[in-house]
């Protein structure tokens, strides 16, 4: 048998090979963070020896404040709920800290779930970033915080976005990625939409390294 | 439209970002099999629908996707709070569990 191949869900939009440098020609900027890994995690954030667990085999402290996201390493951590989390990390990363929390959280209520193939990010920058957001979902992204994850409306869908290299970091949904991505590109649209080189932007280093 | 505070995300996020769970701190019958069909069928069907102050669930769909609790007026929107559900049993239970 072969082995199976990783494949992200938006392949047929062949992003890699239209990714450029970014320049002032185009208001929005996009790209998909493809193929990472994706941890779901839940707990008890009232616990200790849960919440210092987890800490010590991820390396980044666990964020228990509400909406609130913490990267350290290569690895970032968002709350999603009070006993929920998502780690995403490279997946050279993923089966060590799958198997560190799988030991280490023995004994300790919690759920470790690899969801790896259930999410992917796409990086939206650019002057009218904003915009095309603002288009997309009720949410004032004008005030969201650096530091800070919402989960919102994304068309008819969900997202959930924090602030990333001067623009937005969205976590979406395999089964909906087909659809943000197109709703996105349109809003897109009337203000010029590039495919930013990813290695070009410096997002390796925010907790997303591949 | 309205804005309903999350006590789950400690923020005020629109109302498209929830969704309705009706009428809150609904008691199920303790032994179902043994509840004659008037209690059975209240416990299913029947609602208080009140014209006035409501305690309802609010489900936060787009967000934190955890449930609580909102005390409503139905007529006008005017909202009195929104709590986790056992913050809001302790002020549903001080009001009497009333409206
Ligand atoms: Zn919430």
């Amino acid at each position: 048998m072969r082995e199976p191949i990783p494949q992200s869900p938006l392949h047929a939009f062949g992003l890699a090979s239209q990714a450029r440098a970014v320049d002032e020609g185009c208001g929005v900027w996009a790209n998909e963070i493809a193929l990472l890994g994706y941890i779901s995690l839940r707990g008890n954030s009232a616990d200790p020896a849960f919440v210092n667990k987890v800490t010590s085999v991820t390396g980044v402290p666990l964020p228990v404040e509400p909406c609130s996201f913490a990267t350290s390493g290569g690895i970032k951590v968002l709350w999603l709920s009070p006993d929920e989390w998502i780690i995403v990390c490279g997946g050279h990363r993923l089966s060590d800290i799958l198997g560190g929390l799988r030991s280490g959280l023995e004994g300790i209520r919690s759920q470790i779930a690899d969801n790896s193939g259930g999410y992917t990010q796409v990086l939206l920058k650019g002057r009218n970033a904003l915009d095309v957001l603002q288009h997309a979902s009720v949410y004032d992204f004008a005030s969201l915080a650096p530091g800070r994850v919402v989960g919102t409306t994304f068309g008819k869908s969900s997202v959930y976005a924090h602030r990333m290299d001067e623009g937005f970091c969205l976590l979406v949904r395999r089964s909906f990625a087909d659809y943000i991505w197109r709703y996105l590109a349109r809003a897109a649209a009337p203000y010029g939409l590039g495919i930013a080189a990813l290695e070009a932007t410096g997002h390796a280093g925010h907790g997303v390294a591949a | 439209m309205f804005v309903l505070f999350c006590p789950h995300c400690r923020e005020k996020r629109e109302e498209e970002e929830f969704g309705y769970g009706g009428e809150a701190f609904r008691v199920r019958p303790v032994a179902p099999e043994t509840a004659d069909d008037e209690t059975w069928g209240d416990y299913l069907f029947m609602r208080k629908n009140p014209k006035g102050w409501h305690w309802e669930l609010w489900t936060h769909t787009t967000g934190c996707r955890k449930f609580f609790v909102v005390k409503r007026n139905t007529a006008t929107n005017a909202i009195a709070g929104s709590w986790t559900l056992a913050e809001g049993r302790n002020v549903y239970d001080a009001e009497g569990g009333a409206g």
